[in-house]
């Protein structure tokens, strides 16, 4: 088998626990980010080389597929950065918490914590679309 | 109960692919997914091939994947996996020789590179053994319990992914030695496990400590080398 088979296989196919969800989270949140960033070095770069195509792309981040993209983002941030400073505080300051039990939990607390802050954010950047691309809640 | 048995077979000089052999077994929720593996090797096709020796969990022989999971066939019984449908394959990320026996090579490299025997050249106090309290004995008692099953190497996404990284095997047995306070071979262990391919391949998926049929607490033992790489102290 190729190297990106068996990692494929083993990604999709391993029957791991909470751990290797945590694992494939942060590592599918944090390139994510990383493709948003480049995106946007380049959006903002434009207001400098042209000014009009930057109107044209803010127009594009208004439309409601980069709206729900902005949404899946938010989640991106949220889950990578609570869950990066969960491995590190384990790896840093606390090894011992990497038994089965403590690694179990934090990682459903990572998840939980995740879903209170961008749950609220969804509702409101949600009602954002509907209001100014559907003219729903009076809009 | 009756069970389903779906058994990776590969033979690489003459099939062009693996395939899944379905074995209808009727057995007790009690056996062991060795002894199915037995009967089948036994009484229905005698060319299944798998490793095993002591059948009792100790010598580390029969790690392998069943249902998606590492674990020893000789420690898992047939009502554990609370379902009548078993797949059994090889452990992932080492070459298929033959059905479920892999090429143990690459995972036996990266153990001996981490130097896995005791280094001290100096003369004992007393000129016969080098003393140590209980407390200095339990630092490092944890990771003693390896059997070199390679359960925990190969459920690593990062060995998926690469296999020169060193993986927790390797990681654990250095362990051993680096927290021995007999010992004086740390600093040349650590600089194996500072290398590019060294503990810092690990992204603490803990697949490994999950997989562990000795419940060594694999991540923890790799924190504890990353703590000491870090702080430049041993403790
Ligand atoms: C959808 C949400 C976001 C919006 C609306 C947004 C908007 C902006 C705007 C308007 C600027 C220009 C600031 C200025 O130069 O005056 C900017 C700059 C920047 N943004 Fe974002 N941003 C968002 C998300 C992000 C995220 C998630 C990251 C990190 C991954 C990020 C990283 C940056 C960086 C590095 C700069 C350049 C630094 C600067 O010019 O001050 N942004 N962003
Ligand atoms: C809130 C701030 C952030 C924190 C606390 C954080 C933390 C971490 C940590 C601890 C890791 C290592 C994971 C491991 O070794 O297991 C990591 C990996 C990574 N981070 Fe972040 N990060 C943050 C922001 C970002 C941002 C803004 C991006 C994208 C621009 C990003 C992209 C990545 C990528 C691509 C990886 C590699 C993932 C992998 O190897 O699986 N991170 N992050
Ligand atoms: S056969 Fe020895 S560990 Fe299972």
């Amino acid at each position: 088998m190729s190297t990106l088979k068996t990692t494929l296989t083993g990604y999709t196919g391993y029957r791991g626990r909470e751990g290797h969800y945590a694992f494939l989270l942060h590592r599918i949140t944090g390139l994510g980010t990383v493709l948003f960033l480049v995106i946007h070095i380049i959006d903002i770069a434009l207001v400098y080389l042209s000014p009009k195509g930057f109107l044209d792309v803010v127009a594009l981040y208004q439309t409601t597929l980069f709206g729900i993209g902005e949404i899946a983002l938010v989640f991106c941030v949220f889950f990578h950065g609570i869950n990066g400073l969960r491995i590190a505080y384990f790896d840093m300051f606390k090894p011992a918490n990497w038994s089965i039990e403590t690694e179990r939990n934090s990682t459903r607390i990572t998840l939980i914590a995740t879903l209170i802050l961008w749950l609220p954010a969804t509702f409101f950047m949600a009602r954002n679309i509907l209001i100014h691309n559907y003219g729903l809640f009076g809009g | 109960m009756e069970i389903r048995l779906r058994v990776f077979r590969f033979q690489p000089e003459k099939d062009q692919r693996p395939r899944y052999d379905v074995f209808t077994i009727e057995t007790d929720p009690t056996e062991r997914i060795l002894d199915l593996l037995e009967y089948v090797r036994g009484d229905v096709d005698g060319s299944l091939a798998f490793r095993r020796s002591c059948a009792h969990g100790v010598c580390g022989s029969d790690a392998m994947r069943i249902n998606g999971r590492n674990l020893l066939a000789c420690k898992v019984l047939v009502k554990d996996l609370g379902t009548s449908e078993i797949t059994v394959e090889p452990l992932l990320g080492l070459r298929v020789i033959k059905d479920l026996i892999v090429d143990m090579g690459p995972f036996l490299e990266h153990y001996k590179s981490v130097m896995p025997y005791f280094i001290n050249d100096d003369i004992p106090a007393d000129g016969k053994e080098f003393l140590q309290s209980p407390e200095q004995r339990a630092r490092f008692d944890d990771t003693t319990k390896c059997i070199m099953c390679a359960a925990c190497t190969t459920s690593c996404p990062s060995f998926w992914s690469n296999t020169e990284y060193v993986g927790p095997a390797a990681i654990v047995n250095a362990h051993r030695f680096i927290f021995d306070s007999r010992d004086t071979g740390a600093a040349k262990r650590l600089e194996v496990l500072n290398e590019q391919f060294g503990v810092w391949r690990c992204r603490t998926a803990f697949n490994c400590t999950e997989a562990c049929p000795r419940e060594i607490k694999i991540t923890q033992a790799i924190a504890e080398v990353k703590q000491v790489l870090t702080s430049g102290k041993l403790e």
